[in-house]
């Protein structure tokens, strides 16, 4: 066991299922009492990374540490203080909720029935307590997953797709959900998800990766700062043109330039908004609105990986 | 150790709550309860006609007859049933993800192997028992018909005070129960091995018991292919002979035989006997043999649903 201050490291992880490598030389580390996101188009490898943690497929040694535990040989070790949510938990179908995590709860340390009622109340079923697992919809199935994710006080909580199979008020109550406990039980959290925007509402850490390799990773506001702002410039459709000629003779502040309804959208120069108004006043141009665009991880996550996958396949063309 | 019982006892909950096993067992063992009955029945109605000799002689064999009917029955019905309890435990787990669920707590994958393993042997001894019970309620009503309680005409129950006509003795149906047990926990030790490779309980048995199959007939070809060839072919036959050293099922075949069963309940064999010692010492050296092998194949297994 290592004395680090990381709740994940993983160094130099490989895996291949047969002759198809899933996972080439990944390396990240996640801060301790951070909310980190997992995020990779599908088939990036995330699921595998997920489950060669938690000991669903082995794990080669030395690769992963948990919370300073190295894999695969303190393993029990770091489940002990680890809660996970794999996707789609299935719990046993003729149990009620309370029965399952009861039983489930029971091969961790001791867990009082108190703690139980508390984390069914804390992820918002408390009403089917004693309902039969079998007859709980998806969405009650994964937040059942997370209170017993979250039974025995986990230093980190890992979930794979947590709010998959939720609709919209469910995820917005899941997010809720994970914001307290991070805050109120003091817990690192990792996620894998699809859903960007609410990993961007949520986390304030990601790792990207893609084809099994490494993109970034780094906290959010890092990541999406760069040397480019964006904006909107609203303007009168019979200047439309004219200001297009204008923000296309700035070469050095305007770096894109696109027609929207009502005016264009500009990526700029940092810290030239003001410069770029003055100029377009002086031509004569009415800027009816200056809006600031905020960049959306979306679009970084996209951007990302893109440039990440044209790497890959050059390196494949050109092997030297 | 603690963790080890909890999932010993989480195991054993759930085959327990698998109502439709007690159900399948319940029926297995009182058909042959019922047939007992309706010829008790039959029996005490016409022994007043006069025949009793005859009834007494045709009753006494009819229930030896039912008895190892029913045990052997039991005995070749149970796999079948056994296949079913291990692939609901093992397959279907790892179709339903239930096997994920266990897998993400902190216990190791020797402890959760051994836990399921133990939980199924229990639910194996308490299929017996309660098969032993409802024998011996065979036994009780092959009693009534002999004891001197008015059923049993006069001229005949000094007769059935004979040892030497005694119909099953509990210390006989006790060992078959035992027997049956162990060639019972090779099979289970099969079948958890055999688990491992499918997610689906109904496949895994279809697949295993046809394995099972192939294995006992590689055995018989091989004796066939002996007599055939032994002059012309002895490399072959040699080979042969060595290969079906590991067809395991023959003693299955050579412990629950018609014939052994009846020696057993004429007294005529017991469980120190040669014949019997023998093939149960290689059944329990068969159950180490794939308990160590479905451990070693669960621990490297790849779970992915």
């Amino acid at each position: 066991m290592s004395n680090n201050n990381s709740a994940i490291k993983v160094t130099a992880l490989s895996k291949s299922f047969g002759k198809n490598k899933i996972l080439d030389n990944l390396n990240f580390t996640v801060p301790i009492n951070a909310i980190a996101g997992f995020l990779g188009p599908n088939g990036a490898g995330k699921t595998t990374t997920l489950r060669m943690m938690l000991g669903l497929l082995p794990a080669p040694k030395d690769k992963i540490e948990l919370l300073g535990y190295s894999l695969p040989r303190y393993r029990t070790n770091a489940l002990e203080k680890i809660g996970a949510v794999v996707e789609n938990p299935s719990f046993i179908d003729t149990m009620t909720a309370f029965e399952n995590l009861r039983w489930f709860g029971s091969l961790y340390k001791p867990v009082e029935d108190r703690r139980i009622y508390e984390v069914i109340e804390m992820v918002g079923l408390k009403e089917a307590t004693y309902q039969k697992f079998g007859t709980f919809s998806s969405g009650m199935k994964q937040r059942l997953g997370v209170a017993f994710g979250l039974l025995h006080k986990p230093e980190l909580l890992i979930l794979d797709e947590p709010t998959s199979g939720m609709d919209p008020a469910g995820r917005v109550q899941m997010r809720d959900i994970l914001l307290d406990i991070h805050k109120n039980e003091k817990a690192s959290i990792f996620l894998s998800s699809h859903l960007l925007d609410e990993v961007q509402k949520l986390c304030n850490y990601v790792v990207i990766i893609n084809k099994g390799q490494m993109v970034t990773e780094g906290y959010v506001e890092d990541i999406l700062a760069s040397n480019e702002e964006r904006y909107e410039i609203r303007v009168e459709d019979d200047v439309k043109e004219r200001t297009k000629g204008v923000l296309e003779v700035l070469p050095n502040l305007v770096k894109s330039v696109n027609f929207s309804p009502r005016g264009f959208i500009v990526d700029i120069e940092k810290n030239s908004s003001a410069l770029i108004n003055e100029v377009l006043v002086k031509a004569g141009i009415m800027v009816q609105a200056l809006i600031p665009l905020e960049s959306s991880l979306e679009e970084t996550f996209i951007k990302l990986t893109e440039k990440n996958a044209n790497i890959i396949s050059s390196k494949i063309n050109n092997p030297n | 150790m603690k963790r080890i019982m909890n999932l010993i006892l989480f195991e054993l909950k759930k085959i327990l709550n698998n109502k439709k096993a007690f159900l399948f067992l319940l029926v297995l063992n009182i058909t042959p309860i019922i047939t007992s009955l309706i010829l008790l029945v039959v029996y005490i109605s016409f022994r007043g006609f006069g025949f009793g000799d005859i009834q007494f002689a045709g009753v006494k064999k009819t229930i030896q007859y039912m008895f190892t009917g029913h045990f052997t029955l039991f005995s070749y019905i149970a796999p079948f049933f056994l296949a079913l309890i291990v692939g609901d435990s093992f397959s279907t787990e790892f179709g339903k993800g239930y096997m994920k669920m266990l897998l993400v707590t902190p216990v190791k994958r020797w402890q959760v192997i051994t836990a399921k393993t133990l939980s199924i042997i229990t639910f194996l001894v308490i299929a017996v028992a309660l098969g032993g019970i409802i024998l011996q309620s065979d036994l009780l009503i092959a009693k009534a018909i002999t004891q001197p309680s008015g059923f049993l005409p006069g001229s005949l129950q000094s007769k059935a005070m004979d040892s030497s006509i005694a119909m099953v003795t509990a210390s006989s149906a006790s060992q078959l129960l035992v027997i049956t047990f162990i060639a019972n926990l090779m099979l289970i030790g099969f079948f958890i091995m055999f688990s491992m490779f499918f997610e689906s309980a109904i496949l895994m048995s279809f697949c295993s018991l046809s394995a099972i199959m192939a294995v006992h007939v590689f055995y018989w070809s091989s004796d066939i292919i002996k007599a055939l060839f032994d002059d012309i072919a002895k490399t072959l036959v040699a080979n042969f002979e060595f290969l079906s050293q590991f067809c395991f099922t023959r003693h299955f075949t050579n412990l629950l035989s018609v014939d052994i069963i009846q020696d057993i309940l004429d007294g005529k064999l017991n469980i120190m006997s040669d014949k019997i010692y023998n093939p149960l010492g290689q059944c329990l050296l068969w159950s180490l043999v794939f308990y160590v092998i479905a451990t070693i194949i669960f621990s490297r297994k790849q779970i992915l649903h």
